[in-house]
């Protein structure tokens, strides 16, 4: 027993756990030739059978119902405050496979050459009242007695006047901001903070400029929208779920990274030794000391933006998205490539900080200036 | 494909709908009725329905148990008859009383029309006056007829005002004899009313409460008042809260009123009749002190959590946040109440052990709190534990250094003692008040020690090479050590030094290591005021302490060591006697200088503030007595030993402690814990720290200089316990001034005197404010003790008392305990002689002057009184230079002193009831208190016993040093005339 919660600590060190969360979603959703074989070869799409998520339920409760055998893991997951992000995990899984369930069969009488479920439920008429009424009337009722009975068994947990000379460790952002601030941990506050947030705004706000594709509309889909799904679900379920859930359940006292089993130890040290890419290039790879010019200094870092939002989108338009330019037109594509790699510089930045302990790729503190 | 039918109505079952949405329904009412249900049922509620049973049932044995007493008693029964009787022959009398009646309501009635008619013409008075003024101004020619009306219907009121009074008369008249018929009957109604009137009040509570006995409207309203939703309007069952403006709460830089609902449950708490009643119902155990309207602390003042701490805004066992005071009550409250702690609250409850920290807060500025023992315990122990030297305690802010001068510790003492005296100062002196620095939990292992061993050369090192010259007498004259012996114990020494065993403590185990500890306490504590003079022989010469004896000041001038006035022989007598005592220990061989271990520890101090080579190349350079001495500098600044002790180079150090001034109120966040398995809370910590400072250090890989250093005092459990609940009253909250105790000036003089007796441990010997007096196990006759100091402010003049604390004289020459001389600086003395006129309320400037005046008949009654026939004073009194005949135990001070030392007005209460200031006094009690007048010699001033004591004390005062007078009324013994004492030689 304690040998398996050891093995599930130590795999739940970022490094590894993350690498099993996204290659995990590669091979479940699979943007590429090779991963679809390796997604053919497993089953995959046995998941998302009824029995498939029966399983998927099944493994997940009892994984949680051995988790709750351990003194340290019941400590973090029933919290109260924790409690709705348990339901979360939960929640999140249902529908995923509730939607992926639903497009498969669509996908599969497709395939035969039908149409979809919902093509058929379309001709129906359905009436406002009664139908739609009375169940959001039912509906409405069974939330409200739900959150009434939540809050009798699970008081808010009122504190005492709050210290500004003492701050609560950790100190953790409300549970829909932890993705936002596990961001923090990799970027320059100014970045995480504030252009990434407006960024996501304004991406989300451009989906449907973007996306001309009329295929998939009104009915649950994979394979016609694979590239549009494939995209939406990296960033919803590793980018975002998965950060909230690590930032509530793994996210300890001084930020530090605990396993699901571990004790939250104040006392727990782990080295963080990290340096700019502009150090790393002078001092360690060239072994020479950093050029007091600043441009010159971070000259490498500017060249890999440049490399990354100039040349990228033009070679990723002549390559892997030919088919997405060639739909787009060159002004969305545009658009569409920078929103992308923006996106795409967390997990990079994350890598990078796991794997080289590279903090910033230009660092001008001088400015206040550090991507 | 065909397209599916439509349907014919809606796409959903609406039966199943319906059922769908009746069971939703059900289950939203039902969790709402829960809601409520939870919301109503609150725990204290239950609470107050068995409170609110027991008061009544309490009320009515009470009213039951005054009913049978009222008649069982025959004064009452008495009463209730006579009033009966009274009432019969009262209603016999009826004819005359209606009479009566009937003649004061005619008189009434007529009374009424005559006022009536003359407020009409009062009327008519005003309006005919305006218009004759306005008749006269207008020349009008009615003026002379409007004067006449006016002044006829002046003269009309005139006489209804004398009808009207005649009326009074008549009333009052038949009011009179009304109140004659009925005056016994009223009287005896008014004893009869006396007698019920506690009854009466218990009823009319009852009528409240009580359902059996309440109206029928408030019957159906008792039963109604607390059911769900009407209870907002006047329920039975409420919260009941205290505020406290005054006292307010500290939440983090603002201060909010302290809102206590702690008597929500503790419903009895200011409640006599509820002390035997089960918690949370039950009285304060203290009702003279707290709770009560008449104590000092009353509930509507002070509330609870002012002292207790905890969250007065909790109404539930848990978010009161109570604290159990030991595992035992911890797992009874587990049980009882699901007691868990209450996370985010910083000042939870103070375990009970440790409830009296809370009166520090308003009680700060008081030498000893009354009956906070512990807490008085607690202050005692850091003050002589000298605490306040390396942690700063604003409490204790200029109070002298607690160790020895070690400015000429080279005069005093040699290396080699020095070196084991630091080694382990209980192994020389095992009741010492030197802590242990060496050989602790965390310095044990084998390199530690050898660490320690070189540490130590440093320390003595710096100390004898910096030691400043001091110069001593060469010549001392040979003394006895037998006579030594008997003159420490009866001089006086003892009171604050013990030879041997610890003093007042009964025999237990030398050394305070072990577990079966000697208790101490604050009267043990005074008498271990000085140091302890075991194994002295070995500390130091003959020489030394020959000179120090003589005049402690010559070497430390800042010394709270007095002078006894000693003769030349009596020090060298006692010299010899305490240099006997030497200690083996001492004797033993020291560990040899280890220039590598050495070098070790004098790189570790340069590596801090210079490069490893530079440091390298410095150590090379330097000498075995340069290193010692630099190893030795820095490592006292480290240890901080320069708190306790002068030290040449540390003048201006600051102390190495943390300040505890406020550490009572410190986040628990901010102690180390390290890897100590006990409850994380304050008081946990403070306490094993005390019981081993180095304790937290256990499990940790430290570098030497990264290590706790606190030395150990080795504190048993309990002394931690108490000295904890100390800490833990140094807190940051403070009430307003309106509620911190000692307001005024004259508790700050009274404060600031305390204090000073308190830093000159004047309680050793005397008795002052019922407190002190230890040495009197010491002397073997008790009447050869120092005095009791009871109601000195009365007793002594100031300028008296200035000049003896300055130059003590003998009052009482056949002592052998000497008063010593102090070395007093003026303020000093003045804030004792404050101290004691304030603590007896007298007014500044503390005395009169007064002149003696007696007639030559008050002269020879005076001088009869003196004479043996009458009260025989000189039986015990030394009068001048005459001693009386009696032996010293027996004798009494010199009348000559009085004019000088005693208050005219003591001397009169004292001849009145000497038992009165000192009970068990040797003075006879001339005048019996409960039969004053006639208990005086009847043949002198006509009897009368206060003309009698007033003469006597003018006599008094007349006496001086050579009192011619006097020889003529005293007839003493011939033998006394050889019984001259030289006074002044002592």
């Amino acid at each position: 027993m304690e040998t398996i919660k050891h093995f599930i600590n130590t795999i739940a060190a970022p490094k590894i756990l993350f690498n099993i969360v996204v290659l995990s979603y590669l091979i479940i959703f699979p943007p590429f030739k090779f991963f679809q074989k390796i997604h053919d070869a497993l089953g995959v799409r046995r998941l998302w059978t009824k029995k498939g998520g029966m399983a998927i339920f099944s493994l997940m409760f009892l994984a949680f119902a051995f988790g709750l055998t351990d003194g340290n893991f019941r400590l973090i997951v029933l919290k109260p405050d924790n409690v709705p992000i348990v339901a979360l995990l939960f929640l999140v899984v249902f529908f995923v496979w509730l939607a992926l369930h639903q497009a498969q069969d669509n996908d599969d009488a497709i395939a035969k050459g039908g149409k979809p479920k919902e093509w058929a439920e379309s001709r129906e008429k359905v009436l406002v009242f009664p139908d739609l009424v009375y169940i959001e009337f039912i509906a409405l009722m069974i939330v409200a007695a739900l959150l009434v009975v939540w809050a009798i068994g699970l008081p808010a947990p009122l504190e005492q006047a709050a210290n500004p000379t003492v701050s609560p460790n950790p100190s953790k952002a409300p549970w829909y901001f932890l993705g936002l601030q596990e961001m923090l941990v990799y970027f320059d506050p100014w970045i995480a903070g504030v252009v990434f947030p407006t960024v996501i705004l304004l991406g989300l706000m451009c989906i449907p400029y973007m996306d001309k594709n009329r295929k998939g509309l009104g009915y649950y889909t994979y394979q016609d929208r694979k590239t549009a799904i494939n995209i939406f679900m990296f960033f919803w379920l590793v980018l975002w779920m998965f950060l909230i859930s690590i930032g509530t359940f793994l996210r300890g006292p001084n930020w530090n990274f605990f396993g699901p089993f571990e004790y939250w130890d104040h006392n727990k040290l782990e080295a963080l030794n990290n340096i700019n890419l502009s150090e790393l290039v002078y001092m360690i790879w060239l072994n020479q000391g950093l050029p007091s010019n600043i441009l010159w200094r971070e000259a490498p870092g500017f060249l890999i933006l440049i490399v990354y939002f100039g040349l990228l989108p033009a070679i990723l338009a002549k390559t892997i998205f030919k088919d997405l330019y060639a739909r787009m037109g060159v002004v969305r594509y545009s658009i569409f490539a920078v929103l992308f790699l923006m996106a795409l510089t967390l997990p990079i930045k994350m890598y990078l900080r796991w794997l080289f302990n590279i903090k910033y790729i230009v660092a001008i503190p001088e400015f206040f200036f550090n991507i | 494909m065909s397209l599916p039918p439509l349907p014919p109505e809606s796409y959903y079952d609406p039966k199943k709908l319906d059922k769908i949405f009746a069971f939703v329904a059900i289950a939203l009412l039902l969790s709402l009725i829960a809601l409520f249900a939870k919301d109503y049922s609150r725990p204290w509620k239950d609470y107050q329905r068995q409170f609110h049973a027991l008061e009544i049932e309490k009320a009515r044995v009470k009213l039951d148990q005054l009913q049978l007493d009222l008649s069982n008693n025959e004064e009452h029964q008495r009463v209730l008859k006579d009033l009966k009787a009274a009432q019969v022959n009262l209603r016999q009398q009826s004819s005359q009383q209606e009479a009566i009646n009937r003649q004061m309501r005619a008189a009434e009635i007529i009374q009424k029309i005559h006022t009536k008619e003359s407020q009409f013409a009062k009327a008519q008075y005003g309006a005919l006056k305006y218009r004759y003024e306005k008749a006269v101004h207008e020349f009008s020619p009615d003026a002379a007829q409007l004067k006449s009306q006016w002044d006829a219907l002046a003269a009309n009121i005139e006489n209804l005002r004398l009808s009207i009074e005649s009326d009074d008369t008549s009333i009052k008249s038949a009011n009179d004899a009304l109140a004659l018929l009925q005056k016994d009957v009223k009287e005896l109604e008014k004893q009869r009313a006396g007698f019920a009137k506690k009854g009466e009040i218990i009823e009319h509570r009852l009528k409240k409460i009580d359902p059996m006995r309440m109206s029928a409207a408030n019957q159906l309203a008792d039963m109604v008042r607390d059911l769900p939703f009407l209870e907002l309007a006047n329920p039975n069952y409420k919260i009941r809260q205290i505020v406290l403006k005054d006292i307010p709460e500290d939440v983090n830089f603002m201060r909010a009123q302290r809102v206590d609902r702690c008597t929500t449950c503790h419903l009895g708490i200011d409640n006599p009749d509820f002390v035997n009643a089960p918690q949370p119902l039950t009285a304060h155990p203290h009702p003279e002190l707290f709770m009560s309207k008449n104590s000092p602390h009353p509930l509507d003042q002070f509330g609870c959590t002012t002292c207790h701490r905890g969250r007065g805004r909790g109404t539930d066992f848990i978010s009161a946040a109570h604290t159990p005071q030991d595992e035992e009550q911890k797992t009874k409250w587990e049980k009882k109440y699901g007691w868990v702690e209450l996370h985010h609250w910083d000042q939870p409850m103070l375990p009970a052990s440790l409830t009296q920290a809370g009166c520090f807060k308003c009680h700060e500025n008081q030498t000893v709190i009354k009956t906070a023992e512990k807490l008085n315990l607690g202050l005692h122990l850091i003050e002589r534990g000298g605490c306040y030297n390396c942690h700063t305690i604003k409490k204790y802010q200029g109070w002298s250094k607690s160790g020895p001068n070690l400015e000429f510790i080279a005069s005093k003492s040699t290396k080699e003692w020095a070196y084991h005296w630091i080694d382990d100062p209980k192994s020389i002196r095992p009741n010492t008040w030197m802590p242990s620095f060496f050989h602790q939990t965390n310095t044990s292992d084998p390199l530690s020690m050898k660490r320690s061993q070189q540490e130590i050369h440093s320390i003595v090192e710096y100390l004898f090479a910096n030691s400043k010259p001091f110069a001593l007498d060469s010549a001392v004259p040979s003394g006895d050590a037998k006579k030594g012996k008997e003159l420490a114990a009866s001089l006086g020494c003892l009171a604050c030094h013990n030879v041997g065993a610890q003093p007042g403590l009964d025999e237990g185990p030398q050394g305070r290591g072990g577990h079966a500890e000697p208790v101490r306490t604050r009267d043990s504590l005074r008498r271990e005021f000085g140091p302890s003079l075991v194994g002295l022989g070995s500390k130091t010469t003959l020489n030394w302490l020959y000179q120090w004896l003589k005049d402690p000041t010559k070497y430390h001038p800042d010394t709270r060591m007095p002078s006894l006035r000693l003769s030349d022989q009596e020090a060298a007598d006692i010299a010899a006697y305490l240099i006997q005592d030497k200690s083996p220990i001492v004797d033993k061989p020291i560990p040899v200088v280890d220039d590598k271990v050495l070098d070790g520890i004098v790189l570790d101090f340069l590596k801090k503030s210079s490069m490893v080579s530079e440091s390298e190349s410095k150590v090379k350079k330097m000498s075995r007595q340069d290193k010692l001495v630099f190893a030795g500098k820095r490592l006292i600044r480290e240890y901080g030993c320069y708190g306790c002790h002068q030290i040449p180079g540390f003048e201006n150090e600051k102390p190495v402690g943390t300040e505890l001034t406020e550490e009572g109120s410190k986040d628990v966040e901010r102690l180390d814990f390290g890897f100590v398995n006990i409850e994380h809370n304050k008081e946990a910590w403070f306490k094993q720290k005390l019981m081993n400072p180095r304790i937290f250090d256990q499990g940790r890989v430290l570098e030497p200089l990264d290590k706790a250093k606190m030395p150990n005092f080795d504190f048993t459990p309990q002394e931690a316990e108490v000295i904890t609940t100390a800490l833990m009253g140094f807190v940051k909250d403070r009430p307003s001034p309106s509620k911190m105790a000692d307001q005024g000036v004259k508790a700050a003089f009274i404060n600031e005197g305390a204090k000073t007796i308190r830093q000159l441990n004047c309680q050793a010997c005397h008795i002052i404010d019922g407190e002190g007096g230890g040495i009197q196990s010491t002397v073997t006759d008790k009447s050869f003790s120092p005095p009791n100091l009871f109601a000195e402010g009365q007793k002594v003049q100031p300028q008296w008392l200035f000049e003896f604390l300055h130059a003590p004289t003998p009052i009482r020459p056949w002592l052998q305990v000497r008063m010593p001389t102090y070395n007093f600086h003026a303020s000093q003395i003045n804030s004792i002689i404050k101290y004691f006129n304030y603590l007896d309320n007298q007014e500044f400037p503390f005395t009169d002057i007064y002149h003696p005046l007696l007639s030559s008949e008050e002269l020879t009654a005076a001088q009869k009184m003196f004479s043996k026939d009458y009260f025989d004073c000189t039986h015990c009194h030394i009068v001048g230079n005459k001693l009386p005949a009696g032996t010293p135990d027996n004798w009494a001070p010199n009348f000559a002193l009085a004019a000088k030392r005693l208050k005219p007005e003591w001397i009169v209460k004292w001849i009145t009831n000497p038992q009165d200031f000192l009970s068990g006094t040797k003075m006879p009690t001339y005048y019996d208190p409960k039969n004053f007048d006639a208990s005086a010699p009847g043949d002198i001033l006509g009897g009368d016993a206060k003309r009698q004591i007033r003469v006597l004390r003018d006599y008094l005062l007349t006496i001086s040093e050579h009192p011619l007078q006097v020889k003529q009324a005293v007839s003493a013994p011939e033998k006394a005339e050889d019984k001259t004492l030289d006074i002044h030689a002592r």
